[in-house]
């Protein structure tokens, strides 16, 4: 029953995205990562062509989000994978350059389960996401909704 | 104009009256001539009485005008004094008359002498010399001369008269034609001075409009630098994540190809090869090590640098678009907590904090907290070494607005760069504390929004005194005109 936990990495800078899988794999995590560089080819995979999202039913998965993307916000993808009854449940690490104090609340309230600045410092960049690592092996990614 | 109309009608009025007077007087002359031969006629037809009756009454009659005729003689030659014909007629008239006066008196002499005959004699002589008639054309030649001047005296007062009514008349013509155009001007000027109040009027309401609308233009060119300023600090940190993450990994990477070298290099003769960090190279090879190390820590130390001037220029903007909230503050507290929170660094330098009674204003908390904490910040941190520091903080209040002057007896500020010192990531002095070089331009951003002023005055080695003004109640006018 117990299905591997996909990560799916909607990161628009390649560079930030390959610094994130490396250290992902560093911290031992050895998920599946399906990386998107923009916010429309994300959508698409995680709500189907017909947008329901009824394509993810079932599956397990953990969705690091970055707000700064070339087509579209961050923050509305949140927003609509947290309305979304076959996503809601998966949580969202939202990895970004923003410090607002402002964005970080909003994106709170709207159920983001963890908020991460990247931080210039690649020491910090690099403890930040191995921590994320071990929350994702202690995590209890709960399958979406039947 | 009316002026010399005016003196034109009394010029001529006068005229007019001497004229006149003239006229009268030639009527008088005449009036005497007249009465001058009455008085002879009367003296004649009395002596002609007396002789014939020899009554006293005649006699009397006769005295009485001969009496009268030299007084009316006089009269006449003095009125008609001015005119040289009138005055040889004159002279033939008091001759004539003498020698009729003469012969009256001797006619009255024969009569009295009782010789009637003589006297008789005398008379007829004197109807021979014709000396009454003489006298009566001399007057009627005196009374013509008269008449011709009446005549013409009368034609000069008429015209006088005549002028000087048209005169007035035109005068006060003129009068009315003024009294037109001066209202005609007075409307006139009136009403261009309408117009004008309404030109005014609306250049004023332009203005307004022109200014509210530059306002609106500057709040909005100031919102777009601070939007550009937050976007472009913002979109600077994604690539210098990048930078920054690649060359650590270069970094790495570097550790392990000249620990692969010192492997190739060095093969330990005895068992397995050394732990990572600890390898072994030949000289060139250390040395090519080292600068790659080099030339990373550059790159990193550069970046790292790079992150805290994008840090700063963020957290500006951030301050700019926060929304002041004015409260009532206790300054003195304020500072207390401030100096307190620096009591760890003013003791490591040997500093002292001094508060003097500060006034409390009414202005935004989180911003006066930042002011006074850089300020003082400040003062602790450029103390010369090892001399105990000083530090004071005054307040006072002026005309609206309290002034604080944050004082210390540090290193001081070259005056040449007391600009310098409120620039964006500039410093002045010896570099020897570590600063980005934007407190005071943060401060100086804080204070000017806070509706107020800052100045410093300082010279080298003699401390500074920074001074900052600021509007005791700070209210949501001075928001407006500044947001």
């Amino acid at each position: 029953m117990t299905q591997p936990v996909s990560i799916i990495m909607i990161e628009d800078d390649e560079g930030h995205a390959r610094l994130i899988e490396r250290n992902i794999r560093r911290s031992g995590v050895n998920n599946e990562i399906i990386s998107f560089t923009n916010g429309t080819d994300a959508m698409k995979h995680l709500f189907g062509a017909d947008g329901s999202g009824l394509v993810q039913k079932g599956n397990a998965l953990l969705i690091l989000l970055d707000l700064n993307l070339p087509d579209m916000s961050g923050i509305d993808i949140l927003k609509q994978i947290k309305e979304n009854k076959y996503l809601k449940a998966s949580p969202v690490v939202v990895l970004t350059t923003t410090d607002d104090s402002q964005e970080i609340k909003r994106c709170y309230e709207l159920g983001c389960n963890v908020y991460i600045t990247k931080p210039v410092n690649y020491e910090n960049f690099a403890n930040a996401i191995r921590q994320l690592g071990l929350f994702f092996s202690v995590i209890q990614v709960p399958p979406a909704a039947t | 104009m009316l002026t010399v109309i005016s003196a034109g009608s009394v010029y001529l009025v006068n005229k007019a009256r001497d004229d006149s007077k003239w006229v009268v007087h030639t009527l008088e002359v005449e009036n005497q001539i007249n009465a001058l031969l009455l008085e002879i006629r009367r003296a004649e037809s009395g002596a002609r009485g007396f002789l014939l009756t020899h009554s006293a009454d005649f006699k009397t009659d006769h005295d009485k005008a001969v009496a009268a005729i030299i007084p009316v003689l006089d009269r006449i030659t003095r009125l008609t004094g001015d005119n040289p014909a009138q005055r040889d007629n004159i002279e033939k008239l008091s001759a004539a008359i003498e020698t009729r006066l003469g012969q009256f008196a001797q006619e009255m002499d024969f009569v009295r002498q009782s010789q009637p005959d003589k006297a008789i004699a005398m008379v007829r002589e004197a109807a021979a010399a014709n000396t009454t008639s003489a006298i009566g054309s001399v007057a009627g030649a005196m009374i013509q001369e008269e008449e011709g001047l009446f005549r013409l005296r009368s034609t000069n007062a008429d015209r006088s008269q005549t002028l000087a009514a048209s005169m007035t008349g035109i005068g006060s013509g003129l009068v009315v034609l003024l009294t037109l155009i001066s209202i005609w001007l007075v409307r006139r000027s009136a009403r261009a001075r309408d117009d004008a109040e309404l030109r005014l009027r609306d250049a004023n309401l332009n203005l307004e409009a022109t200014v509210d609308e530059r306002t609106a233009d500057l709040r909005e060119a100031n919102d777009e630098i601070q939007r550009f300023a937050y976007i472009v600090s913002h979109d600077l940190r994604s690539p210098l994540i990048n930078i920054m993450g690649f060359t650590s990994e270069l970094e790495e990477l570097g550790g392990d190809i000249f620990r692969r070298i010192g492997g190739l290099t060095h093969v330990p003769a005895d068992g397995p090869p050394l732990p990572s960090g600890e390898v072994r190279l030949e000289d060139p090879d250390r040395q090519l090590s080292g600068d790659f190390s080099e030339a990373l820590g550059f790159i990193k130390s550069s970046i790292a640098k790079m992150d805290r001037l994008i840090s700063a220029i963020l957290n500006l903007t951030r301050e700019g678009r926060r929304e002041f909230e004015p409260v009532k503050i206790d300054t003195r507290e304020l500072i207390e907590t401030i100096v307190s929170t620096l009591a760890h660094q003013a003791a490591e330098a040997q500093a002292e904090i001094h508060i003097a009674p500060l006034p409390n204003i009414i202005s935004d908390r989180l911003a006066l907290e930042q002011v006074f904490s850089n300020l003082i910040d400040n003062a602790i941190k450029y103390l010369k070494i090892g001399v105990p520091g000083d530090v004071r903080i005054r307040g006072r209040t002026k005309l609206g607005y309290a002034i604080f002057e944050i004082s210390d007896n540090g290193r001081g500020i070259d005056p040449k760069d007391h600009q310098r010192i409120f620039d964006l990531f500039r410093r002045a002095g010896t570099q020897d504390k570590p600063g980005q070089g934007i407190g005071l331009a943060h401060v100086r951003a804080l204070v000017r929004r806070l509706g107020g002023t800052m100045s410093v005055s300082s010279e080298l080695n003699t401390g500074s005194t920074f001074t900052i003004t600021l509007p005791i109640t700070w209210n949501t006018s001075n928001r407006n005109a500044d947001r």
